[in-house]
């Protein structure tokens, strides 16, 4: 109880700035809508000169991205970059800190398991992530009611936002492997930003090229916003992937870790 | 010289990974084009009266993606992101790993000045981004040639490399200047990453809104974009002039502000 409580207060500045950072994006995207909105509108009556098949196929399309939630969802992916950055930032950091601030010593020799340990700061993880989200939650669905002139399905727009916690918690749990694994971790940051950076290139890029085996690949296509919309429901295959994943890189990282030969000065 | 050859030697495995990046990321991309080739999809004039939000939200833009030309700027806008990413880790690292490593005491009572060692550290850095520029240049124009021959394409594609070489000079004298003001080596990285970030989010809302189309000249990634210089428009001289001013701004601060400040021993 004392070392998760140190370590939330530890963490509790930067939770702070990537809540705001976070809740930064929603506000600057959403409040484009209602000029994406009305674009939509007026693109609409330019498209009345265009054959009926175009004009259903099309408008079909544009009536779905330029609705509240087509937009949100795609904004959306963006706030998931970010979200993502600080998942596997604070799941890599909260163990190889210690090692890198040489701390690891002074800790270990203190009368607790090293599960214990690991236990507690992956709980910390957790609760960080809860509280950014649930911050965040909050202020993208208030800035919804703002922006939006129809009402909303909450319901699906919580779910879409939910989505990221989830792919937080893949990259956390991710990072905390890769800091039990890697040997020598000089600094967190540019390891933490190129994995996940190069995991958001692979989705962008897949998508453009229409690739099927990029969303197994990819935490970030593992909930297609569309289909959330569409069914207001996830797609059970992806999440038991992404739960098995989480379960097992946390299971690993206990193992090695509990064994591991902790390097000190 | 030595200190150019250490930070060299020390930044060698790094650039070997972001090789096999850029590698990854032209043959993969571009192996694609040889798939789709022949469904030929360009955009046609329903895309093209599309407002400039909608093309954004749509995936579709004035790149004719049925040339390998114009599929490669498709390519080239994931390969500036990157590009950006590891210059401006480059440039905050090499001035905050000797502070952060400890190493800085070692390397300041070497008889010389602070000035050459900033002096070295950014000729390094600019070898090395000149090495990420030429295997940039080379790999594509043997992907695309590989494709569609042309003495156009050559051309094109070392103006579009001298425009990412540009950008990631922009990028290099940001980190550097951050961690040259900056007390605590740790926050100097996040710092320069967190500016990454925001220009990057900014240049997608960019796109997204018309309002905020001012903003591009805060937003190194407007500078040079593909669709412009492909379309020969070649470079515009305002962003020229302006991304010179920024480094050489930037670099001066760097200077000043390393000299003047009391280093984290």
């Amino acid at each position: 109880m004392n070392m998760f409580l140190h370590e939330l207060k530890v963490n509790r500045k930067s939770t702070i700035i990537w809540t705001l950072s976070l809740v930064a994006i929603a506000v600057l995207f959403l409040s484009i809508f209602p000029t994406i909105e009305r674009e939509g509108e007026e693109f609409k009556k330019v498209l009345a000169s265009y054959p009926e098949g175009v004009l259903k196929a099309v408008g079909v399309q544009i009536d779905s991205i330029t609705s509240f939630l087509g937009f949100y969802s795609y904004v959306f992916l963006y706030i998931m970059l970010c979200g993502a950055i600080q998942g596997m930032n604070l799941g890599m950091g909260v163990l190889s800190k210690e090692i890198i601030g040489k701390t690891a010593e002074f800790l270990l020799t203190k009368p607790v398991a090293r599960k214990e340990i690991l236990t507690s700061k992956a709980l910390v993880v957790v609760t960080s992530l809860l509280i950014t989200n649930i911050v965040f939650m909050g202020a993208a669905a208030l800035m919804a009611n703002i922006v939006a002139k129809e009402s909303i399905d909450y319901q699906v727009f919580f779910m879409i936002s939910a989505t990221n916690f989830f792919v937080q918690l893949m990259f956390a749990s991710f990072g905390f492997l890769l800091s039990v694994l890697v040997s020598r971790i000089k600094s967190v940051l540019p390891l933490s930003l190129s994995t996940v950076f190069a995991f958001f290139i692979l989705y962008m890029f897949g998508s453009v090229i229409g690739e099927k085996a990029v969303r197994y690949l990819t935490p970030f296509k593992y909930f297609d916003l569309a289909y959330i919309i569409r069914h207001s429901g996830y797609e059970a295959q992806y999440i038991i992937i992404g739960s098995i994943f989480i379960v097992a890189t946390v299971a690993v990282s206990f193992i090695v870790f509990t064994k591991k030969d902790i390097h000190t000065v | 010289m030595n200190i150019v050859l250490r930070e060299l030697m020390s930044s060698r495995k790094s650039l070997i990974w972001w090789s096999v990046g850029l590698l990854a990321m032209i043959t993969g991309g571009m192996s694609k084009y040889g798939g789709m080739q022949s469904s030929g999809q360009s955009a046609n004039d329903l895309f093209a009266a599309m407002p400039k939000s909608l093309q954004a939200i749509f995936g579709v833009s004035t790149l004719d993606i049925s040339t390998a030309l114009g599929y490669y700027g498709l390519i080239f806008s994931y390969l500036l992101l990157m590009a950006a990413i590891y210059a401006v880790m480059l440039g905050a690292n090499s001035i905050a790993k000797e502070e952060r490593d400890k190493t800085s005491e070692f390397l300041m009572a070497k008889p010389v000045s602070r000035s050459r060692i900033i002096t070295s550290k950014l000729a390094a850095a600019i070898i090395l981004l000149f090495l990420f520029n030429l295997i940039t240049f080379l790999l594509s124009a043997m992907m695309v040639n590989y494709y569609d021959s042309g003495a156009e394409i050559t051309s094109k594609i070392a103006a579009l490399v001298g425009g990412m070489f540009l950008l990631q000079l922009i990028f290099l004298a940001i980190g550097t200047s951050i961690a040259a003001v900056s007390k605590r080596p740790k926050l100097a990285t996040s710092i320069a990453t967190g500016i990454l970030l925001l220009t990057y989010i900014l240049s997608i809302a960019v796109e997204l809104s018309s309002k905020l189309e001012n903003l591009k000249y805060i937003i190194p990634f407007k500078y040079f974009e593909a669709k412009y210089i492909l379309a020969g428009d070649g470079f515009d001289a305002v962003f020229v002039i302006l991304s010179v001013v920024i480094v050489v701004v930037l670099i001066n601060a760097t200077y000043i502000l390393y000299q003047k400040r009391d280093l984290n021993i």
